[in-house]
């Protein structure tokens, strides 16, 4: 049965729960199969080699068989180490799955996003600059996920967006002029090409995809937000 | 099977438990309604006994009935030392090495974003209290080895730091009486990059 098969696809683990005595749930984002939940059978037992890789953040080959929507998985290999991810970066790694497991739907390949997603860690394990790689994942995701915004163009009248115009996002439509706008046309011009270098820029990508994020997540939070805002309020790193 | 009526309720009850099923909840209530009804209610009267009276313990948070824990209230304990876990159940797993004369902290959980827990769930005010009243040497950080124990461990390791208190990590590495060619690439390297002078 080749076609229910998965063979030795890239692959990286989103999220994992125990499952049963011996077993894994895994919600998996692979390169050209999309999102998969798979289960992996008795992976929890003292001598398993695989549970070991089986964590987020390990660029992976997998294989899985089954021809129910819940595949068995039936190989994992590490390609590399696990990306170092630290303090931080770890949290914002968490916060980048939960937004993978929240955009994209099961069975629905997206290359271009799995891509995007192997750039953004890279770019959090090296812990320089996070608040763009963040950025630019996001604007990708929302892109390739079909809720992709044109930064050229004023959704109303059409026009080029004016640098020196304030806009602001409007669910269903897009960027429309705004003189109570946060966000101004140079950031938006800056958007369209990914450039983040000006910190006035950061910030209103910031509050834009946030907004943009929340509309389209139809205001169920994004639990891992919650968490790092948490984590940041504390006076550990105070 | 129909879930009115007292089977039915006590089925779907017994569906709670973890790795109980439909099916299994039927045997359980079956068995105790056909065999044993009198070890069904000394269940039930402890249950009800447990549920009102273990509370977590005032200092590590681990399980007890009694104000402190029997750790805590061994006066023969390193109380310099704290190791964290994640659950009682790794209380009972280290104790029983016999090794740790210290004292515990219990997270009853993990840092985890992703189910939105995070650092005030985990009890860890009350941490960051024991730490700035002194008298913490070390902290010994036990989580598990899973991406969110690591994510744990550092955010304490800080929390530690900022408190200017020692923090470890217990090593990571080959297993007693294993050998290197069934042990995985992760472990391995790990044990490489922790490796000690001999």
């Amino acid at each position: 049965m080749t076609h229910n098969a998965v063979n030795l696809q890239p692959a990286f683990i989103l999220q994992h729960q125990p499952y049963r005595e011996t077993s894994l749930l895994l919600d998996v984002l692979t390169r050209d199969e999309g999102r998969l939940p798979l289960v992996a059978k008795g992976v929890r037992k003292p001598q398993s080699k695989t549970v070991a890789l089986l964590q987020p953040f390990v660029p992976l080959n997998i294989s899985a068989v089954g021809k129910a929507e819940l595949k068995g998985l039936s190989h994992a290999e590490a390609i590399l180490p696990a990306l170092p991810l630290q303090g931080l970066a770890l949290y914002c790694g968490f916060y980048v799955n939960e937004l993978v497991g929240r955009f994209l739907h099961p069975h629905d390949p997206h290359p271009e996003v799995f891509h995007a997603y192997q750039q953004c860690l890279a770019q959090l394990a090296e812990n320089i600059n996070i608040q763009a790689a963040l950025r630019i994942f996001e604007l990708e995701l929302l892109e390739h996920s079909g809720y992709g915004l044109d930064f050229g163009h004023d959704a109303d009248t059409l026009q080029a967006i004016d640098p020196q115009q304030t806009y602001r996002f409007k669910i269903g439509v897009g960027l429309v002029a705004d003189k109570k706008g946060q966000i101004s046309g140079t950031t938006l011009l800056a958007l369209a090409v990914r450039d983040f270098e000006s910190p006035k820029v950061q910030i209103e990508a910031k509050l834009l995809m946030r907004t943009v994020i929340d509309a389209y997540l139809q205001s169920k939070p994004l639990k891992s937000r919650a968490v790092i805002q948490q984590i940041v309020n504390s006076d550990v790193y105070g | 099977m129909s879930k009115k009526g007292l089977l039915g309720q006590l089925i779907q009850s017994f569906c709670c438990l973890p790795g109980v099923g439909a099916k299994t909840a039927q045997r359980m209530v079956f068995y105790v309604l056909q065999r044993d009804r009198q070890g069904a209610r000394r269940l039930a009267e402890l249950l009800l006994l447990a549920i009102d009276n273990i509370n977590y313990c005032r200092q590590c948070r681990t399980f007890t009935e009694d104000d402190l824990c029997n750790v805590c209230a061994d006066a023969g304990r390193d109380t310099g030392l704290v190791c964290i876990v994640e659950n009682p159940a790794d209380v009972w797993v280290v104790e029983q090495t016999g090794v740790f004369k210290g004292l515990y902290f219990v997270l009853h959980g993990r840092l985890s974003p992703l189910d939105g827990i995070g650092p005030d769930e985990l009890g860890l005010d009350l941490l960051r209290r024991q730490l700035s009243a002194g008298g913490i040497r070390e902290l010994i950080l036990a989580t598990n080895s899973t991406v969110e124990g690591e994510a744990t461990a550092f955010f304490i390791g800080e929390l530690a730091r900022k408190h200017q208190v020692k923090a470890s990590r217990i090593a990571h590495g080959v297993p007693m009486g294993g050998e290197l060619e069934f042990i995985d690439s992760g472990t391995l390297s790990h044990a490489f990059n922790d490796r000690k002078v001999f």
